[in-house]
């Protein structure tokens, strides 16, 4: 894949960075500590506890994060029948109207997965290290949040091209 | 009113919207027509993190992703072409199997094509296996490894349908090698038949093509092993797995340096986190449609119509086919199996024997014309024209369909090893 983010707003770089590299991190963190726990088990006889619902927790920071990234370059899993029978205009119009509908829909998902955090906040307890399950499951809003602003760029630069009559622009040339 | 947003979702669908947006879009219709709060939405979602085995699906795409990057699949293909080679139609087995191995561990996610098939492509043409015949095999075998352990469509088949993880891993041994064999019966018949050429068999080029790859062989082995022998949890394999491929390609093989792991990381956490977020949607769409007893609707008005197993097998092949050439897998399975699962086993058909009918009927689906997946990954990879693949697919689908007609009416093919 070629290197994206080369355009597009210094902000945007920065965090493209910062969740390539974090992503990497979760990654390794997951590969070791799981390996870990199967050498304590079968040779010492002995488990860390709180590895586990650890891990189950950074299998959703990579996945929700994953999602963000794929929402960068475009490359959500969908089934495109009628784009591609439209002329290129028509096209950039439609990604208007899809990307708009999808940064709503995800901003009604921040609005959900706020409730449901601040619910969490009130009444839950922690999830492992006394560390307060809150804490862990704002990665929901965060993503979802990055999500809609990433569906929302899209649509901006749609509405661009649908302007000066060109054709879409391609996943992660234009946008953050 | 449950018709009507059927309607839309159907609508924005075809629209291009992202496919988790479109479940997410019903779950929270639905969920507001029965006056319940959004935030049950997302409480739904929140239960992935709640399954100790969903942790299998990175690290299995990891490693496999891992692999394709590094010299593997190069070490493979010269293993399996000393090993056969010198059969007639050899080229095409090592071609199979190869695509194969790599389906299984990266899912049909367009990999195998990419990575294998710009090495298998020249190399058959050079063996004179001719355009058709290699562009419809590597074409088809994009797909071809997705019932063998550990493919990630298995795993989230059983996720799903709350079917066993090692029971899916053994009732797809089975039906995976009918599915192989019967493309390797073709491949060695065109083999015999034509002029294709031969790679004589060597000790000295066999040897030394096992030396080469002894670090990487093992890994199935040990894997597959761990699993069936009950001594890992499937999780705890997929742990084991990408320890050691990071181990094996970064430390001893040094394909792959450090500086490339965030790239490689980001790429399969890109189809990874596609597969989860739609996984996510998808709880919470499913609980409504099993407290609105949707299954159970369908069901009533299937009975009249389907009388008996074999009709509804029948019914269900053709529905199959039709879905698995219009959505990609991952999709298909959070958003179709939910649904048929109950019905299945009012028909008494048996949840693993279902999933590995669901995946076949898939794996078809995926280089069925006019959209299966498979081909335009094909034509993109081989600059070729799509109706040329088209054609080269329809001989390895007829073949596949004759698969897919035992695996789906002999259920001891696959309820062998589970029971």
């Amino acid at each position: 894949m070629s290197e994206h983010g080369t355009t597009g707003w210094g902000i945007f770089r920065f965090l493209n960075h910062l969740e390539s590299g974090l992503l990497t991190t979760l990654m390794m963190s997951m590969i070791l500590m799981a390996f870990g726990q199967i050498v304590l088990r079968n040779m010492f006889e002995f488990s860390i506890l709180w590895a586990d619902p650890f891990l189950r927790h950074l299998v959703l920071w990579t996945g929700m994060l994953g999602a963000a990234m794929a929402t960068r370059d475009g490359r959500h899993i969908k089934m495109d029948v009628l784009p591609q029978l439209l002329p290129p205009r028509g096209r950039a119009v439609l990604a208007v109207l899809t990307n708009l509908f999808s940064a709503a829909v995800c901003a009604v998902l921040v609005k959900a997965s706020i409730r449901f955090v601040s619910d969490e906040m009130e009444f839950g307890g922690p999830v492992f290290l006394d560390i307060p399950a809150w804490i862990v499951q704002l990665i929901l809003p965060a993503a979802f949040a990055l999500i809609a602003v990433r569906f929302l760029i899209f649509a901006v630069t749609s509405a661009r091209s649908a302007w000066r009559n060109e054709s879409e622009p391609q996943a992660g040339e234009a946008a953050a | 009113m449950t018709i009507l947003i059927g309607i839309v979702v159907v609508l924005l669908a075809i629209a291009g919207v992202p496919l988790f947006v479109v479940i997410a879009t019903s779950a929270l219709l639905s969920f507001a027509m029965a006056e319940l709060d959004s935030s049950l939405v997302i409480i739904e979602m929140y239960r992935m993190a709640n399954m100790p085995i969903l942790i299998s699906i990175p690290l299995f795409a990891f490693s496999g992703y891992l692999m394709a990057e590094s010299g593997s699949p190069q070490r493979l293909l010269r293993v399996s072409r000393a090993l056969m080679g010198w059969m007639p139609g050899g080229l095409a087995l090592v071609a199979l199997v190869t695509c194969a191995a790599f389906t299984a561990l990266t899912g049909a996610s367009g990999v195998t094509i990419i990575a294998l098939g710009g090495l298998l492509y020249p190399a058959l043409i050079a063996e004179r296996y001719g355009e058709k015949f290699s562009l419809g095999l590597i074409t088809t075998s994009g797909s071809r490894g997705l019932l063998f352990p550990p493919s990630i469509p298995l795993i989230l088949y059983a996720i799903v349908a709350s079917a066993s993880v090692d029971d899916m891993f053994r009732g797809g041994l089975v039906p995976g090698i009918l599915m192989v064999s019967l493309i390797g019966v073709y491949g060695v018949i065109r083999g015999a038949r034509g002029k294709t050429q031969r790679t004589p068999f060597t000790w000295k080029e066999a040897g030394a093509a096992l030396w080469e790859a002894k670090w990487e062989l093992p890994l199935p082995v040990i894997v597959l092993g761990s699993i069936f022998s009950g001594w890992l949890a499937v999780s705890e394999a997929a742990a084991l797995t990408a320890f050691l491929v990071l181990l094996v390609e970064v430390v001893f093989y040094r394909d792959v340096k450090l500086k490339d792991l965030p790239r490689i990381v980001r790429e399969c956490m890109v189809l990874v986190g596609g597969i989860l977020i739609i996984l996510g949607a998808a709880l919470a769409y499913t609980n409504y449609l099993i407290d609105a007893e949707v299954p159970f609707k369908i069901l009533e008005s299937m009975q009249s119509h389907v009388t008996g197993k074999i009709m509804f097998l029948l019914v269900l092949n053709i529905f199959l086919l039709i879905v698995g050439s219009m959505l990609d897998i991952f999709s298909a399975l959070v958003v179709v199996v939910p649904l048929i699962a109950p019905i299945a086993l009012e028909y008494g058909v048996h949840p693993v024997h279902l999933g590995v009918i669901f995946l076949t009927n898939l794996e078809i689906g995926y280089s069925t014309p006019p959209v299966g997946l498979n081909l335009f990954i094909s034509s993109f990879r081989f600059k070729k024209p799509i109706i040329r693949l088209y054609l080269a697919a329809i001989p390895f689908l007829i073949i596949s369909l004759l698969g897919l007609i035992l695996i789906t009416y002999f259920p001891q093919l696959t309820l062998w090893l589970v029971e």
